[in-house]
């Protein structure tokens, strides 16, 4: 659709890699973000990547009902599971994957929010690409998909313009309690990852690279990185 | 998608800056999202609105939509209490892409300060904050 704005300027936006962050943390800090933006306080879109310790989350609909493990085993794991306000259902979080924070002034882009999830499926694809895997979208069910089997998710929610939430790729996570879920809320689906395919793990750093630069690509956006400390002395 | 010349914008309502129509019906003012919103949303599945009876300011949030994975808050386009919602879309919340104004309006109304619907801006505005 032709909706090229014809502003002069190119807003900033800022890739920045966070040390491994426990969900709710990571959670206070989009919405501090999301604040700073919708205040008026911050003109740079943020992209967040980050890795999170194993953690469940619903989205606003719910998802507790695809849980298939009781909240004794759970406790027993030291998995807690967490309500948010994202789009789709309930999915799975844990070291090895890519979980990367989109928050972007989706207007002041001219970005649609369909546009926007299929970019973000784009990236995935892209970065999924590098390593010779050939994953797709599914016409049917949003994510990315790798021979019927699911590669990565998506789940956002838009405030004000400015998305949240984001998307999770399996890069190297360990896939055993994606098994104590119907993940999304698909019955009978199987998960997959980088790992599993190449039967190797693969450097998550170079993953981090690869989705940062796919995503730049994919929404025609210059992207500097900023450090953690950087970010939050302006929040 | 849809060319901003493709879009439904019927004259008799009013627009917000969030992508919201309002118009009066009878006492009230109904209200929904306009054919720009639902198009740039892509298929909704899910409408979340508020109970009957409850009142909200101009601007605040009062539900959401859900599309493609995609949880969208939406905005009071006036200020006042809630005296009907559109229980079909309970249903059938694809109704808000296929008829945005008529089988998918949202809510209605009463407004505290009737004023408000004046200030909200015409179609010809509408269609210039969405030209950029």
């Amino acid at each position: 659709m032709a909706l090229e704005k014809t502003s002069t300027t190119t807003p900033a936006c800022w890739w920045v890699d966070l040390p491994e962050t426990d969900y709710p943390e990571a959670l206070d800090l989009q919405l501090a973000v999301v604040n700073a933006k919708t205040g008026g306080r911050l003109e740079a879109d943020v992209v967040l990547s980050v890795e999170h310790p194993r953690v469940f989350t619903l989205g606003r609909r719910g998802g507790r009902e695809n849980l298939c493990v009781t909240d004794d085993f759970l406790a027993q794991k030291g998995v807690s599971v967490v309500p948010t306000d994202r789009g789709g259902n309930i999915t799975y979080h844990g070291p090895g994957q890519l979980v990367v924070y989109p928050i972007i002034d989706l207007n002041r882009r001219r970005l649609k929010v369909v546009d926007f999830v299929s970019g973000l499926e784009q990236a995935m694809i892209r970065t999924a690409g590098h390593w010779g895997i050939d994953a797709g979208t599914d016409p049917a069910n949003r994510g990315v998909w790798l021979d019927g089997d699911k590669l990565g998710s998506i789940g956002i929610t838009v405030r004000r313009g400015v998305s949240f939430h984001g998307l999770a790729l399996n890069v190297n996570t360990d896939m055993a309690p994606f098994g104590w879920i119907n993940p999304c809320g698909l019955d009978q689906v199987n998960m997959t990852s980088f790992e599993r395919r190449l039967s190797r793990p693969v450097p998550m750093a170079e993953a981090r690279q690869h989705m940062a630069a796919h995503l730049a690509a994919v929404f025609g956006i210059a992207l500097t990185t900023v450090s953690p400390e950087q970010l939050y002395a302006v929040i | 998608m849809k060319a901003i010349n493709e879009l439904n914008l019927p004259e008799d309502a009013r627009y917000t800056d969030d992508h919201e129509w309002a118009k009066k019906n009878g006492d009230v003012v109904r209200m929904g999202i306009s054919d720009y919103a639902q198009d740039q949303l892509g298929d909704i599945v899910f409408v979340e609105l508020p109970e009957v009876g409850s009142s909200f300011d101009k601007g605040e949030e009062f539900g959401t939509v859900e599309s493609v994975k995609a949880v969208s808050e939406l905005y009071m386009p006036i200020g006042g209490e809630v005296t009907a919602i559109n229980e079909a879309l309970a249903d059938a919340p694809e109704l808000v892409n296929s008829a945005p104004y008529d089988g998918g309006w949202m809510m209605e109304i009463k407004a505290s300060d009737p004023a408000e619907l004046e200030a909200l801006k015409s179609k010809a505005d509408y269609l210039e904050l969405l030209k950029g």
